[in-house]
């Protein structure tokens, strides 16, 4: 059993370490680990990563709503399309063939590593629609020299559309869609970076809660896997946005980019050689 | 109440929210795999040979979980643990609703209620699925 441990808490931790430092979340990196180095069945991954991804989002919103970056309003309306998204999602995983699953899993790393190499700084306006002005979601954040930038939303009907897809995803394949849920945010809703990094961390709690509560109930989460997964990402997770700070996370971006594209390749490869 | 005293409310305790269950519900899976290895580490081997050839347990009644953790099951106390990792995100949504309604701001109002049914119907699909 201790061997068994081992090597769950070593394939979690670091799932959860390399998806706090580069930003992308837990879930994207150890449904494959389960996958491919523990030899599980995708739908054991995915509900295990499921119960893993709620516990890393609580832990790393803290900070952030107690900051002030998490825009809670924009959260809580576009959780409405998010966990509709996830809760069909949830239940699609459980009819859909596995190998449905791992391509859909391969193009949702292609899209994360394109959002990686394209992440690009903030577009901020200062004039909203009428439907994110009468919701109430503008806010402010502080700019480099630290004076303090007002930001309007726009496209609301458009974001949450994307947003439906992001908890369909979720509920899919385990992941938070974090990458996204910030694309959804930045790009279309004009959302500043930071801002949606923090808002979409802090949704992935609830849009991968709806999913696992699916699994959960449906008897589809193994207890042995799920529960050393869920603290030894939970762990990495911590360890990852402590060591942050100190990492010259630019330099790395080739990094993640080329495991995005490994783990979409081989999750490609299994799926079409029916391994 | 002001707008701004009904953000304050938020981010004071939405973080405390999540943190204690996180808190509970890690310390409840440490137990629970404390517990299987002291006292049913054959067992765990045995289902994770099963689970990697897809053998699940399949759904387990709330009263049959409890009477099992009463009785001090370690995989019972797991399950347990898993539960309540799942109901933070359930007790922060419930949490700004009841926060809404006091504030009458009916709007967010009907949108967490949404979030809350969602989650309601993710155990139902579960359960009937």
């Amino acid at each position: 059993m201790l061997e068994i441990l081992t090597n769950l808490f070593a394939l979690s931790i670091g799932a959860g370490f390399i998806g706090a430092i580069s930003g992308l979340g837990g879930g994207v990196f150890i449904v494959p680990a389960l996958v491919i180095f523990a030899h599980m069945p995708m739908k054991v991954a995915v509900g295990a990563s499921l119960i893993s991804v709620v516990a890393t989002s609580a832990g790393a919103s803290v900070a952030f709503v107690r900051d002030g970056w998490t825009n809670l309003k924009v959260a809580m309306v576009l959780e409405c399309a998010t966990v509709t998204g996830a809760v069909i999602g949830a239940y699609l995983a459980g009819v859909v063939p596995t190998v449905v699953l791992e391509l859909l899993f391969a193009a949702m790393m292609l899209q994360s590593a394109y959002f990686t190499v394209t992440k690009h700084g903030d577009d901020i306006l200062t004039k909203g629609d009428p439907l994110a002005e009468r919701l109430e979601f503008s806010g402010d954040l502080p700019d480099p020299s630290g004076n303090m930038v007002h930001y309007e939303v726009v496209k609301v009907p458009q974001g949450g559309a994307l947003m439906v897809v992001a908890g369909l995803m979720s509920g899919l394949l385990g992941i938070g869609s974090g990458a996204l849920k910030v694309m959804a945010m930045d790009y279309i809703m004009h959302v500043p970076l930071k801002v949606s990094s923090a808002t979409s961390n802090f949704m992935i709690g609830v849009t991968a809660g709806a999913g696992a509560l699916v699994f959960l109930s449906r008897g589809d989460v193994a207890t042995t896997i799920a529960a050393p997964v869920a603290i030894g990402v939970t762990a990495g997770a911590l360890a990852g946005s402590r060591v942050l700070p100190h990492l010259k996370v630019e330099s790395l971006r080739t990094v993640f980019v080329v495991i995005l594209l490994l783990i979409a390749a081989e999750m490609g490869w299994r799926a079409l050689s029916g391994i | 109440m002001p707008k701004q005293e009904e953000d304050r409310i938020l981010r004071v305790w939405t973080p405390i929210l999540l943190r204690t269950i996180l808190i509970a519900a890690m310390i409840i899976l440490v137990i629970g795999l404390v517990l299987t290895y002291t006292f049913a580490p054959d067992y765990y081997v045995q289902r994770y040979n099963a689970v990697q050839q897809g053998h699940l347990i399949g759904r387990e009644k709330f009263d049959v979980l409890f009477e099992r953790l009463r009785q001090g099951n370690p995989h019972a106390v797991l399950t347990i643990g898993l539960f309540v990792l799942t109901l933070v995100p359930l007790a922060r949504v419930a949490f700004c609703f009841f926060l809404f309604i006091r504030e009458r701001d009916y709007a967010f109002v009907a949108f967490t209620a949404y979030v809350l049914a969602g989650l309601i119907v993710g155990v139902l699909v579960g359960s009937v699925g």
